[in-house]
């Protein structure tokens, strides 16, 4: 993708995140936007950009929040990196099948972080943590993804961006 | 060699960005978390935050005005008989006051004086589940500074981070990073209040003192941001072990802070 929708995702995540997706909130827990926009970048462009796009994101995401620098770049940056290494291996990319992934992924992530605040600050109430916020928020955010996706798919974005991306391969 | 690295050169970019990501949280660990880039981030989101929620709000309350008029007429008449019950008690309140006062100054204590407070209203949230930080639509103009106390009337909610001339940032009481001066308010048992997301933990009460669940802790004031005697959480849970000196302590914020809609930063 372009640097300037990079420079503009990155302009407009967290006003989004922090403002529109307020409604969609449900006991403080709401999908993840940064990771459902991560997760369609990586399947669409490759595990090189996706990284990159993902340790953005998750700095921009740390320095509007009031946790660590860097934390949320360190495991977006992984999570971009595994979409975009199955990015490599799908070709259907609106599969709903796909949405397991992302709300693997969100998990996945939340789970590092929590097992790093835990090494951190201690004695963070895991189990709660784990059935009241990780949980929710995969599952939220992998609605989210599937929406998002279908709306690129049907206005033709995914399929091109694909086919950009593997003629870049080739 | 070169060639290895020239062959993986994308590779080794890669894995050195994350080495440095991981150094970059290491030492914030020891030293405690950078500010940079903080103030200009929040002055592009907060600009969009107030555009995005002045505008879902206008809708919301044409909604309201236009839509769901029915009832209004009840509520009035609850409402009314409500102002006429608060008015009663305000004056009994005064009453109190004065007689406060006349003692305190009989005894040569200092005259409590109520703090000047900012209205405000929350127009973001944060978006990761690891901190519990709000924007709000106001800043520096209106007097708000780093530091400040944020309240409503149940309880506290926590104290501001970062400003800006037009919005600011307030850590909630439940974020990992906040710690605040507490009491229990039965048997006025000092500790240290941590956030920890979902809850909040009291720290360092010792094994033998009596915490019991549903004891209120209120500010003790002796941190310097909050005044003293504010509602801040209740106990749900305290439990003794017998290899520790502390007890470890659960407790619930008095604020419902996922619904938290205005507040009231204390500027003095």
């Amino acid at each position: 993708m372009k640097p300037r929708v990079y420079f503009i995702i990155l302009l407009l995540l967290i006003p989004f995140q922090a403002s529109l997706l307020n409604p969609l909130s449900f006991a403080g827990v709401k999908p993840d936007l940064g990771l459902a926009l991560l997760y369609i970048i990586g399947l669409t462009t490759g595990p090189v950009e996706a990284t990159l796009a993902g340790m953005g994101i998750g700095l921009i995401q740390d320095i509007g929040s009031a946790g660590l620098i860097g934390l949320s770049g360190l495991t977006q940056g992984m999570a971009g990196l595994a979409a975009g290494l199955l990015g490599s291996k799908v070709l259907h990319i609106s599969s709903p099948t796909l949405m397991l992934f992302l709300a693997a992924f969100s998990l996945v992530e939340g789970l590092l972080i929590a097992f790093f605040m835990q090494v951190t600050y201690g004695a963070v109430p895991f189990f709660s943590i784990l059935v009241g916020r990780l949980v929710p928020q995969a599952f939220s955010t992998s609605i989210l993804g599937f929406i998002l996706l279908r709306l690129a798919g049907k206005k033709g974005i995914l399929p091109l961006l694909k086919r950009r991306a593997l003629q870049k391969e080739l | 060699m070169p060639g290895f690295i020239a062959k993986h050169k994308k590779s080794l970019f890669i894995l050195f960005l994350f080495a440095f990501l991981f150094w970059l949280v290491t030492i914030q660990v020891k030293n405690g978390r950078f500010t940079f880039l903080e103030k200009p981030v929040l002055a592009v989101s907060g600009f969009f935050e107030r555009i995005i929620t002045g505008s879902f709000n206008a809708v919301v309350s044409v909604g309201k005005g236009y839509l769901f008029l029915v009832g209004t007429t009840r509520e009035n008449q609850h409402l009314r008989g409500e102002i006429e019950r608060l008015k009663l008690e305000n004056a009994v309140m005064n009453e109190v006051l004065l007689e406060n006062d006349r003692l305190r100054d009989a005894l040569n204590f200092k005259r409590l004086q109520p703090p000047a407070s900012v209205m405000v209203q929350v127009i973001g949230r944060d978006s990761s589940p690891f901190s519990s930080t709000v924007t709000i639509n106001k800043g520096s103009h209106d007097g708000i500074g780093r530091g400040m106390a944020v309240i409503t009337a149940e309880g506290v909610v926590g104290k501001v981070q970062t400003t800006l001339p037009n919005t600011a940032k307030v850590m909630l009481l439940t974020d990992p990073g906040s710690t605040l001066a507490v009491r229990v308010m039965r048997n006025r048992e000092e500790g240290l209040l941590e956030g920890k997301l979902e809850t909040c933990a009291l720290k360092y009460v010792s094994y033998y003192a009596d915490i019991q669940e549903g004891d209120l802790l209120v500010t003790s004031g002796l941190d310097g941001v909050y005044p003293k005697g504010l509602s801040v959480a209740t106990v749900v849970k305290a439990t003794k072990q017998e290899a520790s000196a502390f007890q470890t302590v659960v407790a619930e914020p008095a604020v419902r802070l996922s619904r938290l809609e205005e507040a009231l930063v204390l500027t003095k």
